[in-house]
């Protein structure tokens, strides 16, 4: 079984570096940053559909056919990670790319050199908000800081910041829904 | 008491036979005196055949009759003996079933009266123990109760403080969301930041 894990975490490892080199030469740091926002979609769509994460990785269905399924799935994605996510497919792997997803991520801070923080408003940024978040995250982790940024009304104000899962949530919506649950636990009140 | 016939019957025959020797001139003179004393006077022709005749019956009756009767008497003295000694003996029969009898009925009066005593103690014992059941169940019914209407009453207000406390936060929402300007929006944004804690978890 340890032999297994070895052999899964290498094959995670070089499906990641071969990632990170295809987007890295296509389109450089910004095709690779690309191909990570794009994963973490795609990561995202696969635990949402359980059907489409157990047809990616079901033996009952051809390579082929698994390998249509990506095509066919994502196809606006990025050629590279299209590419990769068929093979992975064709093997019955895709339910690695979650592995693969935190390998790629940790690629980007050893070859670039660079720390991409996830900036979710719901209002767009402007350059003085980006400094700022940027000085920010370069003062906590000591490296560049690339912001990834997106606009969800739905957080209805402040700001959502991620590094790597490291989260630090200052949304009104999270706001609000701490409130909401100080409200409904508190007893105070409560007898008549 | 053949013993005893016999000697009566001797005694009477001897004094018959005396009253004879003592009187004969009497006999005699009435046979001189006819008209007179011999009217009563029996006539010794007839009289010498009758008291020997009448001697042979005393022998007979003396040898068989007497006997016989008395042998009668024995036995009916017997009989009646036994049937006093038989009547004796019923009666302390009697007496002793009697008084077995009215012992019996003393200890099954007792006895009855004991298992009265004894139905009416686990009459009390059913009554009271029935009686502590059916409050123990009432108090438990009233105890289950009691915390039923307590937590629909708890469950009643947290339902009402879930839907104020969702209200009030929709409410919020949408203000926030309408009368925000996205100036509004960014310098919330700078002062979240600025107050936010390190990535690094410090």
């Amino acid at each position: 079984m340890a032999t297994n894990r070895l052999v899964v975490k290498e094959e995670v490892a070089v499906y990641a570096s071969v990632l990170f080199d295809s987007a890295n030469g296509a389109g450089g740091q910004e095709a690779v940053l690309d191909v990570r926002e794009q994963m973490g979609e795609i990561i995202r769509l696969m635990r949402a559909d359980l059907q489409l994460t157990m047809s990616l990785s079901n033996p009952d269905f051809t390579p082929e056919q698994r390998k249509a399924l990506v095509e066919g799935t994502f196809g606006a994605c990025h050629l590279a990670l299209r590419e990769v996510l068929a093979v992975m497919a064709e093997r019955g792997q895709a339910d690695l790319l979650p592995r693969v997803y935190d390998a790629y991520r940790e690629l980007l801070g050893e070859k670039l050199g660079i720390c991409v923080v996830d900036v979710t408003t719901a209002v767009p940024l402007d350059d003085e908000l980006r400094q700022l978040i940027t000085k920010k995250a370069e003062a906590d982790l000591g490296k560049r800081a690339v912001l990834r940024e997106r606009i969800d009304k739905g957080i209805l104000g402040g700001i959502i910041m991620d590094v790597d899962g490291n989260y630090i949530d200052a949304s009104m919506i999270s706001q609000l829904n701490r409130a909401r649950n100080v409200l409904k636990d508190t007893t105070d009140g409560g007898e008549c | 008491m053949k013993t005893r016939a016999k000697k009566a019957t001797a005694q009477v025959a001897l004094g018959a036979l005396a009253f004879n020797a003592a009187f004969p001139a009497l006999a005699f003179a009435s046979e001189e005196e006819s008209g007179g004393i011999s009217a009563i006077l029996p006539d010794m022709a007839e009289f010498i055949p009758m008291l020997i005749a009448f001697i042979i019956l005393w022998v007979i009756l003396a040898k068989f009759g007497w006997p016989m009767f008395a042998g009668m008497l024995e036995k009916r003295e017997s009989t009646i003996r036994e049937a006093l000694k038989k009547s004796e003996e019923a009666q302390i029969e009697s007496e002793r079933v009697l008084a077995e009898y009215q012992k019996q009925l003393a200890d099954a009066k007792a006895q009855s009266a004991q298992i009265v005593a004894d139905a009416r103690a686990v009459g009390e014992a059913v009554k009271a123990d029935i009686t502590a059941q059916a409050q123990s169940e009432a108090a438990d019914m009233i105890a289950k109760a009691k915390a039923a209407i307590e937590a629909e009453k708890k469950q009643a207000v947290a339902d009402l403080q879930a839907t104020v406390a969702d209200t009030s936060v929709d409410v919020a929402a949408r203000l926030i969301g309408e009368d925000l300007t996205e100036g509004e929006h960014r310098a919330i944004i700078e002062r979240y930041v600025k107050e936010a804690g390190s990535f690094n978890g410090n």
